[in-house]
């Protein structure tokens, strides 16, 4: 056979033959609906349904189906505050996504680039940079409250537009996404052959002109890595945001529908997480690689 | 006054314990619109010698002067040509050397510097390649831009360290005539820095030997006297180039041989005895055939009766 041909057989193939694999096991461990009828006391008939199965409450894939349904066909509908089309809730999450990620790496690159022009900075700051770097978002928002507390923009007709929970939604996204971004960075700048420094130095270009001739080009593949990792981040760390603050979006959503045991929208939102942050990952990387210079 | 002057240099590397000198006693005097080759073994300290000169080393004593100046750090007036080309890969070819041009002459007009640019990338042949990235330009192609790079900032001396070392054969002689001629047109100084004897030779005005004596030293300095321009075919059979190369290598080799000390180590022979072909191979362990250590061989004494 042609291997051009089996490849694209196996590529296409092989992933759906692992869906269908995934399907049916799923399918297997989730409760099914029974109904069966007996006699009550009173001797009359009555059908009872119960959940049976490994796991009762997991619904199947047709009833997720069914019950997304409505979300998925009607992607931008608003029924109400918190019951409105899953790309609409993506798209708030988005929002919030880009302003903290935003910030994450105005803050992120510079902090990078003193790291790994410096070995006094380096050295200054890398125990607090190491200590503060795997903390948990969750452990972040309580503080970002606290930090924020004051923070309340009002609009015309007197509805907060920005409050507390807000800022400390995108001062946990920045701050947990910001690392990735720095190290990274730190590491590029660290990383510019001797050889481009050579020439600057030989050019004698100025302090500015080496940092954004050479410093900064040379960087570019190794901070876009960052901005990459950082991405993910973000996206992850906007699931547990939106559930600790109960802002409307995929994680908000998800979080409400637990609470509303309609469990067929938590596997919704689980999917379409995990959709959209596969997305912007391979959009980034598309973007990544366009700045690979030699 | 020469243009260059080294006096009773020396450069080392490494801290206390564990320090190598790499260069002493180096004294050198190039004179305005001299072309000197300086050849040296590979590892023998060229590059660390030519970063005397251009500033991105420094002497650990002794003097490097400049105009009997001395030598702080690099500068536009020495233009460097490195071994690896070190164009910036995010820049085309133009942008490469307008961002020499650019720095090197801040007051000139806009399209004065574009003039300029264009002129030294005509010069090196490349004007159909000039918005072509580093990465699609050939070796050969890269390190002329390298040389228009350094011409363009209009040095006083144009430091090449092994600038041809990594282009094969045919390119480097296309490389070697190309530089000469323009030379022959501006006549920059030019230190070159080489490890190849008749490069060295049909290039050089003055060639020096850098002895791989440990720390290495500079030898005495030979005059080419083989008139300009020179071609590669004739000059092969040129008896003073036969003369010059023979003198040449032997220094190196001389110098080489006498750096070798003796010294007597006690070898020690492996206790072991090469693995058995001939046997076939079986699952006994004590049969094993392969490699054997003496001294785990026992005598075995079998009683045969006849």
């Amino acid at each position: 056979m042609n291997p051009m041909k089996k490849f694209k057989l196996d590529s296409i193939l092989l992933p759906f033959i692992a869906i269908l694999v995934t399907c049916l096991f799923w399918f297997v461990i989730a409760g099914k609906s029974v109904t069966t009828e007996k006699v009550d006391e009173f001797g009359d008939k009555v059908k009872v349904t119960k959940r049976e199965g490994l796991s009762a409450d997991l619904p199947t894939p047709t009833e997720t189906w069914k019950a997304s349904k409505l979300y998925i066909t009607e992607p931008f509908a608003k029924r109400g505050e918190l019951d409105q089309g899953i790309l609409r809730f993506t798209w708030m999450s988005l929002v919030l996504v880009a302003q903290g990620y935003f910030i994450a790496l105005v803050i992120g690159t510079p902090i990078g680039f003193f790291l790994g022009l410096s070995k006094k900075f380096t050295q200054a700051f890398d125990p607090i940079i190491q200590v503060l770097r795997p903390v948990s978002p969750l452990a972040w928002l309580p503080l970002g409250m606290i930090l924020f507390s004051g923070v309340k923009i009002v609009n015309g007709d007197g509805r907060t537009t920005f409050g507390a929970s807000d800022a400390a939604a995108l001062f946990t996204i920045a701050i947990c996404a910001m690392w990735p971004t720095v190290m990274n960075t730190a590491v590029g700048v660290r990383a510019v052959p001797q050889d481009y420094l050579n020439v600057a130095k030989v050019l004698k270009l100025s302090k500015s002109k080496t940092l954004w001739k050479v410093l900064v080009p040379a960087t570019l593949p190794y901070m876009f890595t960052g901005f990459r990792l950082s991405l993910g981040i973000a996206w992850l760390v906007i699931v547990a945001v939106e559930m600790l603050t109960g802002r409307p979006g995929v994680g908000g959503f998800l979080w409400q529908q637990y609470n509303a045991n309609s469990y067929a929208h938590i596997i919704l939102c689980i999917l379409t997480i995990g959709v959209v942050g596969y997305v912007l990952d391979r959009l980034m990387s598309l973007v990544e690689s366009r700045f690979k210079t030699a | 006054m020469p243009l260059i002057e080294i006096k009773q240099a020396s450069r080392g590397f490494g801290s206390n314990g564990t320090r190598t000198e790499v260069l002493k006693n180096i004294n050198l005097s190039v004179e305005e619109g001299e072309f000197i080759v300086i050849i040296g073994y590979s590892g023998s300290g060229k590059t660390t010698l030519v970063n005397l000169v251009s500033g991105l080393g420094h002497a650990d004593s002794g003097e490097v002067l400049m105009d009997g100046k001395p030598i702080t750090g690099p500068g536009p007036d020495r233009g460097l040509v490195f071994q690896n080309y070190s164009l910036l890969p995010w820049l085309n070819v133009t942008e490469n050397i307008a961002l020499a041009v650019d720095e090197v002459f801040p007051d000139w007009t806009k399209a004065q510097r574009v003039d300029h640019v264009a002129k030294h990338i005509a010069m090196v042949k490349l004007s159909h390649a000039a918005h072509k990235l580093p990465k699609e330009l050939s070796g050969g192609m890269r390190q002329r831009v390298s040389v228009a790079r350094a011409l363009a900032m209009s040095p006083r001396v144009l430091l090449l360290d092994e600038p041809l070392s990594a282009l094969d054969a045919l390119t480097r002689a296309t490389l070697q005539d190309e530089i000469s001629d323009i030379w022959l047109k501006n006549k920059t100084t030019v230190i070159w820095v080489t490890n190849d004897p008749d490069e060295a030779i049909l290039l050089a005005d003055r060639v020096i030997p850098l002895l791989p004596t440990s720390p290495a030293t500079l030898g005495e300095s030979m005059v080419v006297d083989i008139e300009r321009p020179r071609d590669r075919k004739a000059i092969n059979h040129d008896p003073r180039f036969k003369k010059l190369r023979a003198e040449l290598i032997n220094t190196l080799l001389d110098a080489k041989g006498k750096n070798k000390t003796k010294s007597s180590r006690k070898l020690v022979l492996p206790d072991i005895l090469p693995e058995d072909l001939t046997q076939v191979n079986t699952l006994q362990f004590l049969d094993r055939r392969g490699p054997k250590r003496r001294n785990e061989m026992k005598l075995e004494e079998v009683e045969v009766t006849a």
